[in-house]
């Protein structure tokens, strides 16, 4: 008789989320851990002492409410800080901003267009609409659209009727997010070309496509989806970094009676007449259970924990055929004192928020051009933010640490990754941002360059993708992983997924843990 | 006043012009310049109501021939056996696909001709759902996956020679602002395969105008038409350039939509917020067409310059920041005088072609042997804007992408061809299905007319 009634494969944020809920229910839970520490890409580390990074994911917004609210995750230590500014750098020592508040954001952006400030709360109030529109799908398992069954055919019955409740207007500006570039999108809203290549570059977050590739404006409103506290669009730390929304999941997981163990490294999911009995871990002992979920990427899980000859060749195909295509690297620093720009010098409150490196959507093209034939970008798009000026406790005393999400860094890079590679694309970067702030060269005392391979050999992520998969549309919704194993079962019977590989994909959501966690608590 | 009269004279026109006419209506046809040039595939229930008889259609053939690196060329042919046999010199591998990659992209095109014979679907409805279903579990399968993606994607799915997705990849991109790796160019590969035997992806040409033109009871107007009238919100007729006026209560036309609303009819009737969306309509012309007179057959009758998808990305890659293309993606053919008909992209509207010609020239003179040019002519997307009436240049009136195909073209507004201004309707390429399928929207947008 098996210990435990579930056994999960990986502690990222979505295992956990998921054991969280199955012991909620009262399954016995097993979370299996490769490395010493859970929560996957979701982690905070000492990597130079006394600086402490969000290694590699480093912002939360898409965390889902329901999930905040079943798992009481504030009484498991989650606190989140908001991050009230975007600033845009530009080439000619100017800037734009976005701000939180209203007003405050009104002026700065009449400052480079009338029009564009006219313009700003329509477009903010559409995609609020269009976001709201997709959050019921977010929560949901996709129904088959190739099945007949009768549960399936409803499902696809409340789609359309969800779909058709939106009215003509909404439905026709939902299909053109779906099919339109980000670039295209928004040149018909807006005329400044900051303002565009800043929103457009939520568009290509996490994909090796430009923003003037149809699909991307898709991506825009995935990263809109954002809910803290109720607002959507709202972009903020976890006190502590990331890794303690890891361990606050974890912390509410252990609570309801789940177990967790590190340093267990599954080889193997054991298989036998067809269903998955349990898993093998490196060394040779067998963990068995009634069900096993893996929140490990669809090709980590099918091709190398389960296993080609276990699989129907049509499936295995398609898990071939799905897409990672890494595009992101990370350079985190520690710095001796605080980035000074030249467009806004001191230490105003615009370093509490992100700074954008996207002074046009030409400049984002240019760079997905050098990816696109394997080359890291030379001018790289950036994300930035500076933690330790919001919470002080991830860096000594008066000093900083700085996080910078970077793309394009192609995981298959002419020539491979190799270390001069990863030191040239952190000089890349460095070059880059010295531009806008020149103090930073010699401010630098410490850095750390992530690069897609290093996402993948650490975290185990295939190919650093940061989603477990592109989020295009034709590896979305009812085609995520496969098309008509969408709903977090797969072809083995009592093996489940739960990764971001899954509907509705990553970004730190937990959605997939979620729904993962339903449809195995339903199907018992 | 029963009359309606029809802008235009392609077969979008004339079929349109054709079913109002047997309707009862009185029906004049307002050809203005150029007559249109040959068009392509005809649904079959065009055919059958305006009783059309002896419809040819043709492809060239080959298709399309790219040269292969080590000599010889790849040639694509309707004829299934001989084009396995010239994938197969490039790789055996792939020749064996063939024959499996055309069947399921043909299930799909013929799922297209179902959509593009009737006016565009209602997405959310039953009928439309069920009509999906019918093509079964893979084909609904391939539907989903296969519209929104990258071209390159779908062809790095099924094949691994660079020539033969050159080839495919080229159709995907065919008249397009967006390379091989832009999501939502293999609906357009899909697009160009409608009509198509299996194996082809390359739109008919066909005798279509012919027949129509000699078919009765329309009456032919030759003029340039100078404004779409309009009284009290409600269409009152044409004004023609040479100052005559036809007095009517329904005008469908079919030049571009933009031009029809915004240019021919008078300002002031049309809401703001539409006039805005429909500015922002896309219609990006891309190509440029070269004639060239050779002194002798240059030893092919198709050759297309698109070795590999990354040549015809880095194509691309120019045409995005508005320059001509470094090393352009060409199709030339030749007739039986040694005249070639090039097809040259990416040639974005606006880009200075004055050095096109000879770049064009010092790559296909490499494939032509000892032939030599006698004389060379370029037409640049403006003049093709101007002589064929193609806004931007682009034969499509309206970009062909997901986000302005079916419903969503050219506007949702407009997508069941009727416009704001009672009795004014719509029915060119820009119009759902677009171009490359002949007679269609003319048909769909007269059967709205009459309420059918």
């Amino acid at each position: 008789m098996p210990k435990h009634d579930v056994v999960i494969i990986g502690g990222g944020h979505n295992g956990l989320v998921c054991a969280a809920y199955l012991a909620r229910a009262g399954r016995k839970a097993l979370v299996l851990e490769r490395r010493e520490r859970v929560g996957g890409a979701a982690v905070t580390e000492e990597v130079f002492p006394g600086f402490r990074f969000s290694v590699f994911s480093y912002v939360v917004s898409l965390l889902r409410p329901e999930i905040i609210r079943d798992l009481e995750l504030p009484r498991h230590g989650l606190h989140i800080l908001p991050l009230e500014s975007t600033i845009t750098p530009l080439e000619n020592s100017d800037y734009l901003a976005q701000w939180n508040d209203h007003d405050q954001n009104r002026r700065e952006l009449a400052r480079h267009s009338l029009r564009d400030a006219e313009a700003y709360d329509e477009f903010g109030l559409m995609l609020h609409q269009m976001a709201r529109a997709i959050k019921p799908l977010l929560a949901m398992a996709p129904p088959d659209p190739t099945s007949l069954s009768f549960r399936e055919l409803m499902g696809m019955k409340q789609l359309a009727e969800h779909l058709r409740a939106l009215g003509a207007k909404r439905f026709h500006t939902l299909h053109k997010l779906l099919t339109m570039s980000a670039a295209d999108f928004l040149d018909e809203w807006f005329e400044t070309g900051a303002l565009k290549a800043t929103k457009s570059a939520s568009g290509i977050i996490g994909t090796l496509a430009g923003p003037r590739s149809p699909g991307t404006a898709y991506v825009l409103l995935h990263h809109y989806m954002g809910e803290l506290d109720g607002v959507f669009r709202a972009w903020g730390f976890a006190r502590g970094g990331n890794g303690s929304v890891s361990a606050a999941i974890a912390g509410a997981a252990l609570a309801a009676g789940a177990e967790i163990r590190c340093n267990a490294s599954v080889e193997k999911v054991l298989v036998s007449h067809g269903r998955a009995r349990g898993v093998v871990l490196e060394g040779g002992e067998e963990i068995r259970a009634k069900t096993v979920v893996s929140g490990a990427d669809p090709r980590r899980t099918f091709m190398q924990l389960v296993g080609e000859k276990h699989l129907p060749g049509e499936f295995a195909d398609s898990i071939r055929r799905f897409r990672f295509r890494g595009a992101s690297a990370k350079v985190n620093l520690a710095l001796g004192e605080a980035p000074d720009f030249t467009c806004l010098p001191g230490r105003g409150a615009h370093l509490r928020g992100a700074i954008s490196i996207s002074p046009s959507v030409e400049y984002l093209e240019r760079a997905y051009d050098d990816a696109k034939y394997g080359e890291v970008s030379r001018r790289p798009y950036m994300d930035i933010v500076i933690p330790s000026m919001i919470d002080p406790a991830m860096a000594p005393p008066g000093k900083h640490v700085m996080s910078i999400f970077v793309q394009y860094a192609p995981y298959q890079v002419n020539g491979g990754w190799t270390d001069a590679r990863r030191e040239a694309l952190g000089d890349a970067v460095i070059d880059t941002l010295a531009r806008y702030a020149p103090n930073l060269k010699n401010a630098i005392l410490h850095r750390q360059v992530v690069t897609p391979a290093d996402i993948e050999r650490i975290v185990g992520l295939a190919e650093g993708n940061i989603f477990q998969g592109e989020l295009t549309l034709q590896q979305m919704f009812f085609l995520r992983p496969v098309p008509a194993w969408a709903k977090y079962r797969t072809p083995l019977a009592g093996l489940y997924q739960c990764g971001a590989g899954t509907h509705p994909g990553g970004g730190v959501m937990g959605a997939s843990g979620r729904n993962a966690a339903l449809a195995i608590l339903g199907s018992a | 006043m029963n009359r309606a009269l029809v802008i235009g004279g392609s077969a979008d026109a004339l079929v349109a012009a054709h079913v109002l006419a047997r309707a009862g209506r009185e029906v004049i046809v307002i050809e203005g310049g150029k007559a249109p040039a040959d068009e392509g595939w005809v649904p079959g229930k065009v055919l059958r109501e305006l009783r059309l008889e002896g419809l040819r259609l043709q492809w060239p053939d080959p298709w399309i021939a790219v040269p292969l690196p080590g000599g010889g060329r790849l040639e694509l042919r309707r004829d299934m056996a001989r084009s396995i046999e010239s994938i197969r010199r490039a790789s055996p591998r792939d020749a064996a696909r063939w024959p499996a990659f055309c069947k399921r992209m043909a299930r799909l095109a013929r799922f297209l001709e179902a959509l593009y014979a009737a006016a565009p679907p209602d997405p959310l409805s039953l009928g439309f759902a069920l009509r999906a279903r019918r093509l079964g579990k893979q084909g609904l399968t391939d539907l989903l996956r296969i519209l929104p993606m990258p071209v390159a994607e779908l062809l790095d799915d099924w094949f691994e020679s660079d020539a033969l997705k050159g080839a495919l990849g080229a159709a995907g991109v065919l008249h397009l602002l967006q390379g091989p790796r832009s999501g939502g160019t293999a609906f357009r590969l899909l697009h160009h395969h409608v009509g198509c035997p299996p194996g082809v992806f390359r739109p008919a040409r066909s005798n279509v105008l012919e027949l129509l033109r000699k078919l009765p009871r329309v009456e032919l107007e030759h003029a340039e038409v100078l404004r779409i009238a309009v009284r009290g919100g409600a269409v009152a007729g044409v004004i023609l350039k040479n100052g005559r006026e036809l007095a009517a209560s329904v005008v469908v036309s079919s030049a571009d939509p933009r031009r029809s609303l915004l240019e021919l009819v008078e300002p002031g009737w049309l809401d703001p917020e539409f006039v805005r969306a429909l500015r922002h309509v896309r219609r990006r012309g891309v190509a440029a067409r070269i004639g060239i007179q050779l002194d002798r057959a240059p030893g092919f009758t198709a050759l297309a310059l698109a070795p590999s998808l990354d040549y015809l990305e880095r194509a691309y890659d120019d045409a995005k920041y508005g320059r001509l293309s470094q090393l352009p993606y060409l199709e030339a053919r030749c007739d039986e005088q040694h005249r070639l008909d090039v097809h040259v992209q990416y040639a974005p509207y606006g880009a200075d072609c004055s050095r096109l010609g000879d770049r064009v020239l010092a790559l296909l003179s490499e494939h032509w042997g000892d032939a030599a040019p006698r004389e060379g002519e370029l037409v640049a997307p403006r003049e093709l804007e101007e002589t064929e009436g193609w806004p931007e240049g682009q034969p499509h009136h309206v970009e062909l992408s997901l986000d302005q195909a079916l419903w969503m073209r050219p506007l949702p507004e407009l997508a069941r061809y009727r416009t704001p201004i009672h009795g004014l309707w719509l029915c060119g390429p820009g119009m759902h299905p677009g171009a490359g399928v002949a007679g269609a929207a003319g048909f769909n947008c007269a059967h709205a007319i009459l309420g059918r």
